[in-house]
């Protein structure tokens, strides 16, 4: 939770790592037991976190990749199948 | 059956000759009054007789569907037929859950029901019970046994059951790249959970190589790193088309998997052995799709109340520190050291300092007065003054008594102011026991 506060470091990890870093930092923050300057900094990292998370939803964007070359063979007649 | 039915149908008329010798025990013909019965009275005695056939009540038919029919009331509706006959037949819609297939046209079958009367249409009809494919009867006892033997190992145990990644970030997914299966799963994904990557393992899932494309597409993503959770995914189609998914190998294949399979295959009432050894069953393959993954659309929420409840405790915190700060400046206060008491106190002090040394000064000078006023009193001044005189000799001795100054003698006689030169004209000595008379 020390590490340093910005967008570039926060962009590069999955979605999921950062809302639960989020969640800690405001669990950590509910506990309420820190001094004054470390409240301060957990917030803005809260806050980063938050606006990271945003940002990601918003430009989130499906990666399809594929394993191995597409059949060959014709498909069989059964794939089309509603 | 009553007495009245019995006679309402077992008189032939036609059968009573219209003359000639009469028996005289049989009964009189009817002809002349014959019975006119209600049409609903004459389904009733047709279904009557029907429902009274145990051989009708039980039968087991094969033939063609004809025209199925699937109205909104959920039963289905089709007609049974061979070459030259066919009945009405219909599956209410609990029997037609409980089916393995959906009743096509064309399709053959071999149904088992019973036969009956409708009484509102003056119909019968076939009421049925179960309806299964022809010729599948070889395949479903295969089914059956390779069920009960994968089960009897445990296989299809729910213990065996692993929960889904909450937030997967690489979804393999075995299919044909060909046709809906996979653009459904694709579109359901971007929809849900863009966060996502897919990994496609492209394989046939119908025809006789199917059942070892789909092992090698698994083993295949298996052996892929990061990959979160397989779906393994087929349209629909008639059991035979979803045989592949029954086959031992697939299905040990699935039981083997590192990580959690989800099987959507066929339609919601198709099972298959895949199904059953699945992680997670899916009815479809959109199902599978939605199931592997949560819905993006419920996290703006959760970020909020997170920065919500971040703020929250922030701003608690600050407000606890302030109040805590009150609560220390007003102990302070109590404890701040009153200057003004404590200088009214010291100017009191020197006050009365200044008192008591202004008693004791005082007390001096009165004192000083007093010695000082002794002092004087002793002095010859303050003798002289209160009329006393000091008489010397002109040698300076001070004459004290009568004897040292004879008739004649010279004496200086010094009073408060001023002196005497004065001569003694005649001595008186004094008594003997008085000595000096001083004041």
């Amino acid at each position: 939770m020390t590490e340093p506060i910005g967008e570039e470091q926060l962009a590069g990890r999955p979605f999921d790592e950062l809302i639960a870093e989020l969640q800690r930092v405001v669990q950590a923050l509910e506990a309420g037991n820190l001094p004054l300057e470390q409240s301060i900094e957990l917030y803005r990292r809260g806050l980063a976190l938050h606006g990271a998370c945003e940002a990601r939803l918003r430009d989130a964007e499906l990666t399809i990749s594929q394993l191995g070359r597409g059949l060959s063979e014709q498909p069989g007649a059964g794939d089309t199948e509603a | 059956m009553t007495a009245e039915q019995r006679g309402l149908w077992d008189v032939p008329a036609e059968d009573a000759p219209a003359d000639g010798p009469m028996d005289p025990v049989a009964p009189a013909p009817v002809r002349a009054a014959p019975r006119i019965l209600r049409v609903s009275d004459l389904n009733r005695r047709v279904r009557q007789l029907l429902d009274v056939d145990a051989q009708l009540a039980d039968v087991w038919v094969e033939g063609e569907v004809s025209q199925p029919s699937f109205p909104p009331s959920g039963h289905c509706f089709f007609t049974l037929k061979d070459a030259s006959s066919q009945i009405r037949a219909v599956l209410f819609r609990e029997e037609l859950a409980a089916a393995n297939v959906r009743p096509e046209h064309g399709m053959q079958v071999i149904v088992h029901g019973r036969v009956r009367a409708y009484e509102p249409q003056g119909t019968y009809q076939l009421y049925v019970l179960t309806l299964t494919p022809a010729g599948a009867g070889d395949l479903h006892q295969r089914y059956e046994q390779l069920r009960a033997k994968l089960a009897a190992e445990g296989l299809f145990d729910d213990r065996r059951k692993r929960p889904l990644p909450r937030w997967p970030r690489r979804i393999g997914v075995v299919t044909s790249p060909v046709g809906v299966v996979w653009r459904d799963i694709a579109n359901v994904m971007r929809r849900r959970y863009p966060l996502a990557e897919l990994v496609l393992v492209p394989t046939h899932v119908q025809g006789a190589a199917a059942a070892g494309g789909i092992v090698r597409g698994l083993k295949r993503i298996y052996a892929q790193a990061g990959i979160d959770l397989v779906i393994l995914a087929r349209g629909g189609g008639s059991i035979e088309d979803l045989w592949s998914f029954n086959d031992e190998r697939v299905v040990r294949t699935i039981a083997a998997a590192p990580m959690p399979v989800v099987v959507g295959v066929g339609h919601e009432s198709d099972v298959t052995l895949a199904d059953f050894v699945a992680d997670v069953r899916a009815p479809t393959p959109s199902a599978a799709a939605e199931q592997a993954a949560p819905d993006v659309a419920q996290f703006p929420a959760i970020l909020s109340r997170l920065r919500d409840r971040a703020s929250t405790a922030m701003l608690a915190s600050l407000t606890g520190r302030r109040r805590f700060l009150a609560e220390e400046d007003r102990a302070l206060a109590r404890l701040r050291p009153d200057v003004a008491a404590a200088r009214q106190r010291a100017a009191d002090l020197l006050d009365r300092g200044h008192r008591a040394l202004g008693v004791q000064a005082a007390g001096a000078r009165a004192t000083l007065t007093a010695l000082s006023d002794a002092l004087r009193a002793l002095s010859p001044a303050a003798t002289l003054e209160r009329g006393y005189a000091v008489a010397r000799l002109a040698d300076g001795t001070v004459v004290r008594s009568a004897t040292q100054a004879a008739a004649g003698t010279a004496l200086r006689v010094t009073v408060a102011r001023g002196t005497l030169a004065t001569r003694v004209e005649a001595t008186e000595p004094p008594p003997d026991d008085e000595e000096e008379l001083l004041p």
